[in-house]
C-alpha cells in the first residue's frame, strides 16, 4: 500500500473553476518525487490539497490508508505530512532558533525538542551560526534552510516542498537540492514541485508530469529527463549543448 | 462566411443589447412615473398625507445617499463609515446660505453638492493613503473630527445649532417641494452610479476592488481613481443633506454626524447588493420599510437599532452579496433589476 | 499646573488607554478583525459593574474577577458563532468590520433598552479622593485604575512571551499560514485571542465605570479613540498600541491644560491624520499586504 494516495481528486479555489481535474497518483514510502508541468497545471494546488489547505471537491486523499479529506493542516502535520509552501513561511520577527522551535510546536517533550534542534543544527550548520538572528533579516537561501530545518523538527514521514529553488541563485539552489537529497537518506519521503524541472528531476527518484489538472506522464526521473519528447512538450527546453 | 458569423456574434454581445433591455426600459419608465407622480397619486388616497410624503422624502434621501456611498464602497471596495460628514456639509452649507445670505437651499443645491465634493476630495487625499481596515478607521476619525469641529464652531452655532427660517408654502403641501428636490437628488445619484458603473472609470474601480496591486500594475492610476470615487460619492450625499436640513428648520451637528446615519447608508447598500446599481435602491426601500414597521410595533425606541444590527448581521452571514448579488449568483436576477 | 503633574497624569491615563487598545490590536493581529464593537463591550462590562455595585455594593475593582472571565467566555462564544463562516470570504476584512459594526449596534440598542440613556457612574469611596506624592496630586481612582491596567498589560506580555499558547498567538499574528503549517490550530488560537481581547475589554469596563460617567451611546467616542490609537501605533502591534496610547495621552493632557478639554480629542484625530500622511502604517506597523 502506498504511503500517500491521491485518487481522482478534483479541487479548486473559492467559487472558481476546477484546477485539479481528477488527479490520481501514489507516493511510496522512502522514494523521492518531483512534480513538474506547465503553469496552471495544478502542482501547487495538489500540495495544498494534500496538506489540508484546500478541501477536495471530489475524490479522496488517503494517508497510510486513512481518508484525510478535509483534515485541517495541523491535523495533517500531526499525521506526519509536512508542507513547505512557496511563499515566505517564516515568522519574520522571531529568531532562527524560535522559528525552529515553532517547527517542533506539536512536540511537548522539551528534551526531545532540544535533541531535534541539535540535529537540525548539525544538518544545517549555517543555522547554528545565525541562531539568534531575526529570520526576516536572513538571505533567501538562509531563509529556505530555516524552512527546511523547521520541517525536520517534527521528523515527518512526508515532506512536500513547493518550489524550493524559487528566487535563489543557481549555486544556492544547488546547495538546497543537496540538502533535500539528504532528506531521503534520513528516510523521509520527499515530494517536490519545481518550475526548474531539470534541477528538480535530477534530485529525485521518480517524476510526475502534470498538465491541466491531471497526470500526463509518470516514471523514473532520469527516464523523463532523457526522453526528448517529454522534455520538449513539458519541460520547455531543448537539450542544451552541455547536456547532450 | 466565417467573417459574417463572427460579426453576428459580436453584435449579440455588444453593449446596450443585453437580453431583457425592453423590460428594463419599461421598469425605468414606470419607476420614474411613480416617483414623479407620487405626490399627486397619494393625495386622494392617504389621509395622513404629510406622513406619507415624509416617508417618500426619506426613501428618496436614503436612495440618494446609499447609491452615492456605493460608488466608493461598492465599486471600489473601500468601506467608509464617515460619509455622514458630507451629509453635514451639505446641510450646513445650504443652511448657512439661507440663514446668512437668504439664498434658498433649493437653488443652492448644486453648490451644497460641490462643497461636499470638495471636502470629499481633500479628505480622500489623506484617508486614501491607507487601505483596508486602516482606511475604515481613518474615515471614522474623519467623521469624529468633523463633528468636533462643528460642535465647537461658533459661526455655525456650535452644538446648540443653527435656526433656519421656515419655507413659505401652503401648509398642506409643504412637503411637496422637498419631495421633488429629494427626487432630483436621488435620480441624480442613481444616474451617476449608473454612468460610473458603465464607464472605464467604473471598470478601473472594480479592478481596484478585486486586486489593487494588479490594477496598479495594469497601468491604472489607482490613487486618482480612488480619490475621485471618494469625491463623487460625496456630491449627492451633500445635496440630500441640504434638502433634509432645510426640512428640519433647525440644524445641529449631531443630527448629521450620528453614526446611525453612516450605519444606515452602509447597510442599505450591502443589503441591496454592493457594487450594483439597483442594489442600494432596493436596500433603501427595504430597510426604511422594516424600520417603519419596527417603529409602529415597538415605538420609537432603542430596539430599532437592535433590529438594524441584527439585519446587518444576517445579511453579512447569509447574503453577503445582497439581494441583487445573490439573485445574480443564483442566475435568477430579473432583467428589470439588472442595471450593471 | 506644573508639567510633571501633567506628564504623570497623562501616563497614568495612557496606561488605561493602552490596556483597552491592546485587546483591540491583539484581535487585529491574530485575526485581521477590526472589532468596532470593542468599546460597546467595554460598556457592557461597565454596566455589569454598575449593577453589581448598586445591588451588592461590590467594589468595582473586585468586579474584575467577574467581568473578565464572563467577557472571555462571551468572546469565545461570539467568535465561534459568527466568524468561522466568514473565513472563506474573499472580502474577509470588510465583512468582519461590518459584522462587528452590527454587533455594536445590537449591544448599544440592548443596553439603551435596559438602562436608558442616562449617565451612570460608579462612585466608590476612592472616586473622590486624591493622593499626594511630592508635589503631585493624583486622583485615587486614576491611580488604582492605572496600576491595574499596567499589571494586566504585564500579564499579557508574560502570557504572550512565555507560554506555549502565547507563542502560538504570536506566531499566528506574524504569519497565519506558517502557523498552520507548524501545527497551530489557528481557529482555536483565534477564538482564544478573541476571548482574551474581550477579557481585557471587561477589565477596562470595570475600571472605566468609576473613572468616567458613561451611557450606552458613549461607545462610539471610545471606539473612535481606540481605533485612532491602534492605527497610530500600527495595527496588530501591541507595543505600538502601548506607546501610541502613552504618547497621545500625555500630549492630550498638555493640550487640555493649555487650551481646554474640547481640544483634547481633536488632538487625537489631528495627530492620526498627520501620521497617516507621513507614515500610513503607523509607528510600529509593517507595510502588510492584506
Amino acid at each position: 500500500m502506498a504511503l500517500l494516495e491521491v485518487e481522482s481528486v478534483v479541487a479548486g479555489y473559492g467559487a472558481g473553476p476546477d484546477i485539479l481535474t481528477g488527479l490520481t497518483l501514489n507516493i511510496d514510502e522512502g522514494t523521492s518525487y518531483c512534480i513538474v508541468g506547465p503553469n496552471g497545471a495544478g502542482k501547487s494546488t495538489l500540495l495544498r490539497t494534500v496538506a489540508g489547505f484546500l478541501k477536495p471537491r471530489a475524490g479522496e486523499v488517503r494517508f497510510d490508508g486513512v481518508t484525510m479529506n478535509g483534515s485541517r493542516p495541523d491535523q495533517m502535520l500531526a499525521a506526519g505530512v509536512c508542507y513547505v509552501p512557496q511563499d515566505a513561511s517564516l515568522f519574520p520577527m522571531m529568531t532562527v532558533r524560535e522559528n525552529l522551535a515553532m517547527g517542533g510546536y506539536l512536540i511537548d517533550d522539551r528534551a526531545l525538542l532540544r535533541e531535534r534542534m541539535d540535529m537540525v543544527y548539525e544538518t544545517f550548520p549555517i543555522l547554528a551560526e545565525r541562531s539568534g538572528q531575526n529570520a526576516g533579516t536572513l538571505s533567501g537561501g538562509e531563509q529556505q534552510m530555516v524552512t527546511l530545518g523547521r520541517a525536520l523538527m517534527i521528523e515527518p514521514k512526508v515532506v512536500m516542498i513547493d518550489e524550493p529553488s524559487l528566487g535563489l541563485a543557481p549555486m544556492i539552489a544547488d546547495q538546497i537540492f543537496e540538502k533535500i537529497r539528504g532528506f531521503s537518506d534520513l528516510g523521509i519521503t520527499v515530494v517536490l514541485v519545481e518550475q526548474n524541472a531539470v534541477k528538480g528531476l535530477e534530485a529525485v527518484d521518480w517524476g510526475f508530469v502534470l498538465d491541466l489538472g491531471s497526470m500526463e506522464f509518470e516514471g523514473p526521473a532520469d527516464g523523463i529527463l532523457a526522453d526528448p519528447r517529454i522534455r520538449e512538450l513539458y519541460l520547455g527546453k531543448a537539450l542544451t549543448r552541455r547536456e547532450r | 462566411m466565417a467573417v459574417v458569423e463572427q460579426r453576428e456574434d459580436v453584435a449579440a454581445g455588444a453593449p446596450g443589447r443585453k437580453p431583457g433591455s425592453r423590460s428594463r426600459r419599461v421598469a425605468l419608465i414606470v419607476a420614474l412615473a411613480v416617483v414623479l407622480l407620487f405626490p399627486w397619486i397619494a393625495y386622494p388616497i392617504f389621509d395622513a398625507y404629510a406622513y406619507v410624503m415624509q416617508l417618500g422624502i426619506l426613501i428618496l434621501m436614503w436612495i440618494s445617499m446609499s447609491s452615492s456611498w456605493n460608488i466608493l464602497g461598492g465599486f471600489a471596495g473601500y468601506i467608509s463609515l464617515g460619509h455622514g460628514l458630507f451629509y453635514a456639509i451639505g446641510g450646513y452649507s445650504a443652511g448657512l446660505a439661507l440663514a446668512r445670505w437668504e439664498i434658498s437651499p433649493f437653488l443652492f443645491l448644486p453648490f451644497a453638492g460641490l462643497a461636499a465634493m470638495a471636502v470629499g476630495f481633500l479628505a480622500g487625499l489623506i484617508t486614501l493613503r491607507t487601505r483596508g481596515p486602516a482606511f475604515i478607521v481613518a474615515t471614522i476619525a474623519m467623521l469624529f473630527l468633523g463633528l468636533l469641529f462643528m460642535d465647537n464652531w461658533e459661526f455655525i452655532g456650535g452644538s446648540s445649532g443653527l435656526d433656519l427660517p421656515l419655507f413659505q408654502f401652503p401648509i398642506e403641501f409643504l412637503k411637496v417641494p422637498f419631495y421633488y428636490a429629494m427626487a432630483a437628488s436621488a435620480i441624480g445619484a442613481v444616474y451617476l452610479s449608473y454612468r460610473v458603473a458603465h464607464s472605464k472609470f467604473g471598470l478601473g474601480l472594480r479592478a481596484i476592488s478585486q486586486d489593487e496591486t494588479k490594477a496598479e500594475v495594469a497601468g491604472i492610476n489607482t490613487r486618482w481613481y480612488k480619490v475621485w470615487a471618494f469625491a463623487l460619492s460625496a456630491f449627492f450625499i451633500g445635496t440630500a443633506g441640504a434638502i433634509y436640513g432645510y426640512s428640519l428648520t433647525h440644524l445641529r451637528p449631531l443630527t448629521f454626524f450620528a453614526i446611525a446615519v453612516a450605519a444606515r447608508m452602509v447597510l442599505m447598500a450591502i443589503i441591496g447588493g454592493r457594487g450594483t446599481v439597483a442594489g442600494p435602491i432596493l436596500g433603501s426601500i427595504l430597510i426604511l420599510g422594516v424600520n417603519e414597521f419596527a417603529v409602529r410595533q415597538f415605538g420609537e425606541n432603542a430596539l430599532n437599532i437592535v433590529v438594524t444590527g441584527l439585519i446587518l448581521l444576517a445579511a453579512l452571514l447569509f447574503f453577503p452579496e445582497g439581494i441583487v448579488g445573490s439573485l445574480r449568483k443564483a442566475g435568477k436576477l430579473p432583467a428589470f433589476l439588472d442595471w450593471d | 499646573m506644573n508639567w510633571v503633574q501633567i506628564v504623570v497624569l497623562g501616563l497614568l491615563l495612557g496606561g488605561v488607554y493602552a490596556m483597552m487598545a491592546s485587546g483591540l490590536t491583539l484581535l487585529f493581529g491574530v485575526m485581521r478583525v477590526v472589532n468596532l464593537a470593542h468599546a460597546a463591550f467595554i460598556l457592557v462590562a461597565a454596566f455589569i459593574t454598575y449593577v453589581l455595585f448598586e445591588n451588592l455594593a461590590l467594589d468595582p475593582m473586585v468586579s474584575l474577577v467577574i467581568t473578565m472571565p464572563l467577557m472571555f467566555g462571551l468572546g469565545v462564544m461570539l467568535y465561534l458563532l459568527l466568524f468561522p463562516r466568514l473565513e472563506e470570504s474573499p472580502r474577509y476584512v470588510e465583512m468582519t468590520v461590518l459584522l462587528t459594526f452590527g454587533l455594536a449596534l445590537i449591544v448599544e440598542g440592548l443596553l439603551t433598552f435596559i438602562f436608558t440613556g442616562i449617565f451612570r457612574s460608579v462612585r466608590p469611596e476612592y472616586a473622590s479622593t486624591s493622593i499626594r506624592i511630592g508635589d503631585i496630586f493624583i486622583p485615587t481612582s486614576q491611580l488604582y485604575a492605572s496600576l491595574i491596567s499596567f499589571a494586566l498589560l504585564i500579564c499579557l506580555w508574560l502570557l504572550l512571551r512565555f507560554t506555549k499558547t502565547g507563542t502560538a498567538i504570536r506566531a499566528t499574528m506574524q504569519n497565519r499560514a506558517a502557523a498552520q503549517i507548524v501545527g497551530v490550530n489557528v481557529r482555536r488560537v483565534s477564538a482564544l485571542a478573541f476571548g482574551i481581547g474581550m477579557a481585557l475589554a471587561g477589565a477596562a469596563g470595570s475600571l472605566l465605570s468609576f473613572m468616567f460617567p458613561f451611557f450606552p451611546g458613549r461607545h462610539w467616542q471610545w471606539i473612535a479613540l481606540l481605533l485612532a490609537l491602534i492605527v497610530l501605533g500600527g495595527m496588530g502591534s501591541i507595543k505600538g498600541a502601548v506607546v501610541g496610547a502613552l504618547l497621545l495621552a500625555v500630549a492630550s493632557a498638555f493640550v487640555t491644560s493649555l487650551a481646554g478639554p474640547t481640544w483634547s480629542p481633536i488632538t487625537f484625530y489631528l495627530t492620526l491624520f498627520l501620521i497617516l500622511m507621513i507614515r500610513p502604517e503607523g509607528l510600529f506597523g509593517t507595510k502588510v499586504r492584506l
